[in-house]
């Protein structure tokens, strides 16, 4: 008899209590266009031990992130009334009908703890709903760190909402004159704008970084012996090696979606072609060539076409080409001289600058040439675009007479801001790609 | 009940506790148009100089996650960045063109005889442009000028192997202002003796 039972009671249970087939929650669509923001609040975090500053330096990154994507309110801590402190992290639960009251939809809460030049950070994403954790970490790193671990949660909150990963986290590698000197440096910066660090360290032009897939490599021109050498340097350990020596001028472009080939062109005899190195160095060969000027390979997200730069139609333009060996297509029909094609991560769109009216203007287009658009128009130049890896925003370079800013836009076009102009001369930014 | 009786319902109460547990632990899949793939969990690299990380949630996995980057140690430089004095006058060129202008050839000339004179000596022809258009279009244009002067010299009777050429593209302004007065002058090529 009990064994019956047992047996009952157990499928019983089975069938109700079995997790049933996953729906989503979904919070938000991160393609629907909508004005409606989800209002969230970023209250101070507890520093229970270490520099109090970062109580609110953290949140104030995890803020300028979300406002990036346009789908999040941001509310004013003014307006809070619960204070964060040690026990919410050692069981007592947010007061969420406070939260609910200033309209805060969701909250983030956090504590940092320091060990020596370490902290541990802890942040936790609330749902004041429904009352739960949507996403929690605890990050541990340098101190100095500290942004980087706030990217890496705005990435989850993200993710928490929408179910789309971040690229708050992502890098972005630029030239700079040094202060004073009239040399050009390679340095990398974070989507907060603060501290770029420097890679190169010569006093020279290092022009033109270009990340490899992996994220581990950037690859730049050099003229640190007195003639140009495309390098690869290893972020990781800083080692470096020459890549491409031969010809004269020389400028690195996309590498292919694997990282096992390096585009570049290269000038030999005054023409400038479009060569495929192997990262290895074993071998390069030619895949665009052709008299005049052939510069500024960006490959397309799957390997198979490439937007380049050619003036064999009497003044620069961009082209793709089908590879190998297949036929261009011009696509750029905006001004008289364009340039700098970048291949959106998403496959779908070529961003490239364009002289009009007398200034360099960003257009995006089809890879078929079709559906020409201007995205940035500006007092200025608008130009070098480059990509995010999910292919919504565009960093680019706005000049003006000796002034020089990079700044980024959505790949819409309706959101942008200043990135970085803390040292002079800076431009060809390229932008990471995720790790 | 029996001994055998508590035991069966103790595993009965336990695989309800155990569903119970999955149940609530079970991660709610997400419908995206998005290549969502999974949470932002970067495969097990190791963390340089970096940021370790473990989620708070029962179900996801810790992730470690690349950190910062070293700066690379410092490497001698050579000092490309200064213009270079020359016995010979600038040579100058057309916004986007690469031709010999005829206001180029008496200096061209004056190269030629110079270096049929001194045998030995060896000629650096820089190619350069203004600041206008983007850099990679420019270090190519410098290329196809500092070109231009040499492919003119030849036909004059110098020997390649008394020439070499190098473009610094727009990297070096030889006047540093923003208007047509100076991007004329920065649009050269310019002749370094060795």
């Amino acid at each position: 008899m009990m064994k019956r039972l047992a047996g009952l009671l157990l499928i019983f249970i089975a069938f109700v209590l079995a997790p049933a087939p996953a729906s989503a929650i979904l919070y938000i669509d991160i393609n629907a266009p909508g004005g409606r923001r989800m209002p969230v609040a970023l209250p101070a975090l507890v520093v229970a031990s270490g520099d109090q500053s970062l109580a609110t330096s953290i949140p104030k990154v995890i803020g300028d992130d979300l406002g990036m994507t346009a789908l999040f309110e941001i509310l004013s801590a003014k307006s809070y009334l619960e204070r964060i402190v040690p026990a919410h992290f050692s069981g007592r639960t947010l007061s969420f009908s406070d939260w609910k009251l200033i309209g805060a939809e969701a909250v983030v809460i956090g504590k940092v703890d320091a060990r020596g030049d370490q902290i541990t950070v802890e942040l936790r994403l609330y749902d004041s709903t429904l009352g739960n954790m949507m996403a929690g970490r605890r990050y541990t790193g340098p101190t100095r760190s500290f942004r980087t671990i706030a990217h890496k949660f705005s990435n989850e909150i993200l993710y928490a909402f929408t179910g789309v990963r971040g690229i708050f986290d992502t890098e972005i590698a630029f030239t700079a004159t040094s202060r004073g000197g009239r040399d050009k440096g390679v340095y990398i910066v974070g989507l907060d704008g603060h501290e770029p660090r420097r890679i190169t360290d010569n006093r020279s032009f290092n022009l033109f970084p270009r990340w490899s897939p992996d994220g581990d490599m950037l690859a730049y021109t050099s003229f640190k012996t007195g003639v140009p050498v495309i390098y690869l340097r290893n972020l990781q350990d800083g080692s470096e090696r020459a890549l491409v020596k031969f010809g004269n001028s020389k400028s690195p472009g996309s590498f292919t979606p694997k990282g096992e080939a390096l585009f570049a062109s290269v000038s030999v005899g005054g023409n400038s072609e479009i060569y495929r190195v192997r990262t290895n160095g074993s071998n390069s060969e030619k895949v665009i060539g052709g008299w005049g000027i052939q510069v500024s390979p960006s490959v397309s997200p799957d390997g198979r076409k490439i937007a380049f730069v050619s003036n064999r139609g009497g003044s620069p333009q961009v082209y793709v080409r089908d590879l190998p060996g297949g036929k261009d297509l011009r696509i750029s029909h905006a001004g008289g001289y364009s340039t700098s094609p970048s291949w959106s991560p998403a496959g779908d769109r070529i961003a490239f600058t364009s002289q009009a009216g007398g200034k360099f203007s960003l257009y995006t287009v089809k890879p078929d040439g079709s559906d020409q658009r201007l995205l940035v128009s500006a007092d200025g130049d608008c130009t070098d675009p480059s990509y995010s890896p999910d292919g919504r925003y565009v960093v680019y370079t706005f000049q003006k007479k000796g002034y020089s800013e990079l700044k980024i836009i959505s790949a819409d076009g309706r959101w942008g801001k200043s990135l970085y102009s803390g040292l002079s001369g800076v431009g060809s930014p390229a932008w990471s790609p995720r790790r | 009940m029996g001994k055998r009786g508590v035991w069966k319902l103790g595993a009965v109460v336990l695989a309800v506790a155990m569903l119970f547990a999955m149940g609530c632990a079970k991660k709610q899949e997400v419908k995206s148009g998005e290549a969502a793939g999974a949470p932002p969990a970067a495969e097990s690299k190791a963390p340089p100089g970096g940021i370790v990380s473990e989620s708070l949630k029962p179900e996801a996995p810790p992730a470690p996650a690349p950190g910062d980057t070293q700066v690379a140690a410092a490497e001698a430089g050579a000092a490309v960045t200064q213009e270079r004095p020359s016995p010979f006058q600038d040579i100058h060129f057309d916004f986007d063109k690469s031709f010999i202008r005829d206001d180029a050839k008496p200096v061209l000339s004056s190269v030629a005889d110079y270096l049929k004179k001194n045998k030995g000596a060896r000629v650096t022809i820089e190619g350069h442009c203004d600041e206008r258009g983007t850099s990679e279009y420019n270090m190519a244009l410098g290329d196809r000028r500092a070109e231009s002067a040499r492919a003119y010299l030849a036909s004059l009777g110098v020997p390649a192997s008394a020439l070499a050429t190098v473009s610094f593209g727009e990297e070096k302004p030889l006047d540093p202002g923003h208007t047509e007065g100076a991007w004329a002058k920065n649009r050269r090529g310019h002749f370094v003796v060795k």
